[in-house]
């Protein structure tokens, strides 16, 4: 089997998300829209398990 | 280039030079895969402080009591008037509006942007900074245009036997 590269553009899709998130995080935080924080606080700690879900599946196809 | 390093010296005696060193350090697909998952969880660790902190300003933790201060009596303010005091220290400006017969609000009226004074304007029902045309929902306190982008503290009034009270600050900004 061909070694795929979908899981890692899927992961590098993430980290943008991540980063994303975290941005918005701070700014909402400093302009005291707190229930926003928390949303992205929550979206942030999410994103890692689905980032480990795709790596799972990944490596195993093959390396 | 000679050959003269490249040789193995003894046949079997030498338990390491069936060892392949070469490309070890290769970041390859896998290992750039756990890496990314790794960044995934320092995002996800460090997400965790701001949610807390935000959740605690959230509870109204840190609403902060100060001795109750009288603002003005009930009579001497019409309803959609304004009134400027000071609370709590004597060089905090704050701004009480009445909205209604019973609701009142009040702020403290340092510009969340520059810290310029905010004004009532009755007949627009908003709030306005001069200095760079920011404006305040007047219900809420929160920025609806312009620079600002905070809301301006919240003063927790109270209304007893014909007069009105400050009592407490959502968050005291000095
Ligand atoms: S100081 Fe109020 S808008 Fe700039």
């Amino acid at each position: 089997m061909k070694r795929s590269y979908v899981p890692v553009a899927l992961l590098l899709a993430v980290l943008m998300l991540n980063i994303i998130f975290t941005q918005y995080m701070v700014h909402q935080y400093f302009y005291q829209n707190y229930m926003n924080t928390i949303i992205a606080a929550v979206l942030n700690v999410i994103l890692f398990p689905i980032a480990f879900l795709i790596y799972k599946k990944g490596v195993n196809v093959n390396d | 280039m000679s050959d003269k390093n490249n040789k193995i010296p003894f046949n079997e005696n030498n338990y390491t030079h069936n060892i392949n060193r070469n490309n070890e350090r290769k970041l390859d697909r896998r290992g750039f895969m756990k890496t990314l998952v790794g960044a995934a969880g320092v995002f996800a660790v460090s997400s965790l402080p701001w949610g807390a902190i935000a959740a605690k300003e959230l509870s109204g933790l840190s609403d902060k009591k100060y001795p109750k201060k009288k603002i003005a009596d009930l009579k001497s303010v019409a309803v959609g008037d304004a009134v400027d005091f000071h609370f709590p220290g004597e060089h905090d400006s704050a701004i009480l509006i009445r909205l209604s017969e019973k609701k009142f609000v009040a702020y403290q009226n340092a510009c969340t942007h520059l810290r310029c004074p905010v004004f009532w304007e009755k007949d627009k029902g908003e709030m306005i900074c001069p200095c760079h045309h920011g404006k305040f929902d007047v219900e809420t306190g929160a920025p609806t245009a312009g620079p600002p982008r905070r809301p301006l503290p919240e003063i927790h009034v109270k209304v007893e036997n014909g007069a009105v009270y400050a009592v407490g600050v959502k968050r005291y900004e000095a």
